[in-house]
């Protein structure tokens, strides 16, 4: 995925971003020590489902007695089918619907509701025209790991040697200051990053390492800080 | 009452209890409401690809197959190592001392989160002043651990301040440095030529 970021001195390339995952040292074989494979499966349909035989049936009784006999909740035409290219739609009493209008119902922890308003997708900022901003603002790594959660990686990557030395500069920067910097996206640089459109917004902080000729630069995503919720009971001493 | 987890720092063993926290125990959440033009509610369902086939949550299941298509039963799978020799499970951390060993900034780092968790001293003891006084000192400390046991462990990270101690549990990410000869290809969406078609000037 590009991603489009500037350095201290307002120079600005577009660089790949790649996810990070944990590292795979498991996998599972068959018992004949060959390789498996997952696939996900149809069991079964909206017209199949409990609701939907309820909804026939008036009782769960009669329900039950069906089950016994025969296989209502299968059908044999589509059950067991591969699933691949699915697609995530909108569905009324009367069908999928195209034109649909969204709301935010924006909840207390404790369940309650605190507000509701019209869903508005924010753009995604990390690939603008406007680069993802060198804010400046340091933190030191040590305070940062005690203060937010980084719920999510990516690595920054260069695309040709001209952004190698780009990048390579700011993991240089980044070590050498043992800190890690606040990035900020939109047209005034003052927004957390939004990886899609309609996605969560993040508080990104990039750190760099370097290993001789080699760096490894990290964009570390926080949407949370490291603290206690405040319906848990404080330990004191 | 939730079982305790036993710690070990500097020789020194403590219980503690664990209680996951997240985003949504401090925030709260927002949840999404559709609906369509008349005010009806919509939800969100999976189309299959043959474009009928609506399912919903529950409605599908995940099947291991072998390399001739023959579904294997996950109890017969067995667990291998990256030079395909079986690994030995692992037992669920609750059973067992766990040792915190001192570790770096940077190895917390390097870790792709999954877990959070608030430590406490379980009800009727003392309280964690001990490990709180070493992490007010910016340690962090790790451990190997599993919750259930099972094939292998997870990486946790004990830090905090002199009043709270979290446990962030994760595993290792597949950093890498990269040098000169490693850069990346970006996906460039293919350029293809204008036709007569898709140009209608009747409509200028």
């Amino acid at each position: 995925m590009p991603v489009n970021i500037s350095n201290s001195k307002n120079r600005d390339a577009i660089v790949a971003m790649e996810s990070l995952t944990p590292k795979r040292v498991v996998r599972f074989v068959a018992p004949d020590g060959r390789s498996v494979t997952t696939r996900k499966l149809l069991k079964t349909d909206v017209e199949h489902d409990l609701p939907a035989l309820l909804k026939k049936r008036k009782k769960l009784e009669k329900l039950a007695n069906d089950l016994v006999k025969s296989d209502p909740e299968l059908d044999p035409n589509t059950f067991g089918m591969f699933l691949t290219d699915t697609s995530r739609v909108y569905v009324t009493e009367k069908g999928i619907v195209h034109l649909i209008q969204e709301f935010e119902v924006i909840k207390n922890p404790d369940g309650t509701e605190r507000e509701r308003r019209p869903r508005v997708k924010e753009p995604q900022n990390i690939n603008a025209e406007v680069p993802l901003k060198w804010t400046g603002k340091f933190i030191k790594k040590k305070d940062a790991v005690s203060k937010f959660v980084f719920t999510g990686k990516k690595q920054l990557v260069h695309v040709n040697g001209l952004t190698f030395d780009f990048l390579f500069e700011m993991a240089k920067t980044l070590q050498k200051k043992d800190s890690l910097l606040l990035l900020r996206g939109g047209e005034k640089g003052d927004k957390p990053v939004v990886m899609n459109r309609g996605g969560r917004a993040y508080n990104a902080f990039l750190e760099g390492r370097v290993k001789g000729d080699s760096y490894c630069l990290i964009m570390h995503l926080s949407n949370m800080e490291l603290k206690r919720p405040k319906e848990m009971k404080s330990v004191e001493h | 009452m939730p079982k305790p987890l036993v710690l070990s720092l500097d020789g020194h063993e403590f219980s503690v209890v664990i209680t996951k926290i997240d985003r949504t125990k401090l925030y709260g959440d927002i949840e999404i409401e559709a609906f369509d033009e008349k005010g009806n509610p919509a939800t969100l369902k999976v189309l299959a690809a043959d474009g009928r086939t609506l399912m919903d949550k529950g409605g599908t299941a995940l099947a291991t197959l072998n390399e001739d298509g023959e579904s294997v039963s996950r109890a017969d799978l067995r667990p291998v190592d990256e030079d395909g020799e079986q690994i030995e499970p692992v037992l669920s951390s609750f059973g067992q001392v766990n040792v915190l060993k001192q570790s770096s900034t940077d190895d917390y780092l390097s870790q792709v989160v999954k877990s959070i968790y608030v430590l406490d001293p379980p009800d009727g003891e003392s309280d964690l002043e001990f490990l709180q006084s070493h992490l007010g000192a910016e340690q962090i400390y790790s451990f190997p651990f599993s919750y259930r046991g099972g094939v292998e462990h997870d990486s946790a990270f004990v830090l905090g301040d002199q009043k709270n101690a979290f446990m962030i549990v994760g595993k290792p990410a597949a950093l890498e440095f990269v040098r000169l000869n490693q850069a990346a290809v970006l996906d460039t969406p293919e350029e293809a030529e204008i036709s007569a078609d898709e140009l209608d000037f009747e409509l200028l």
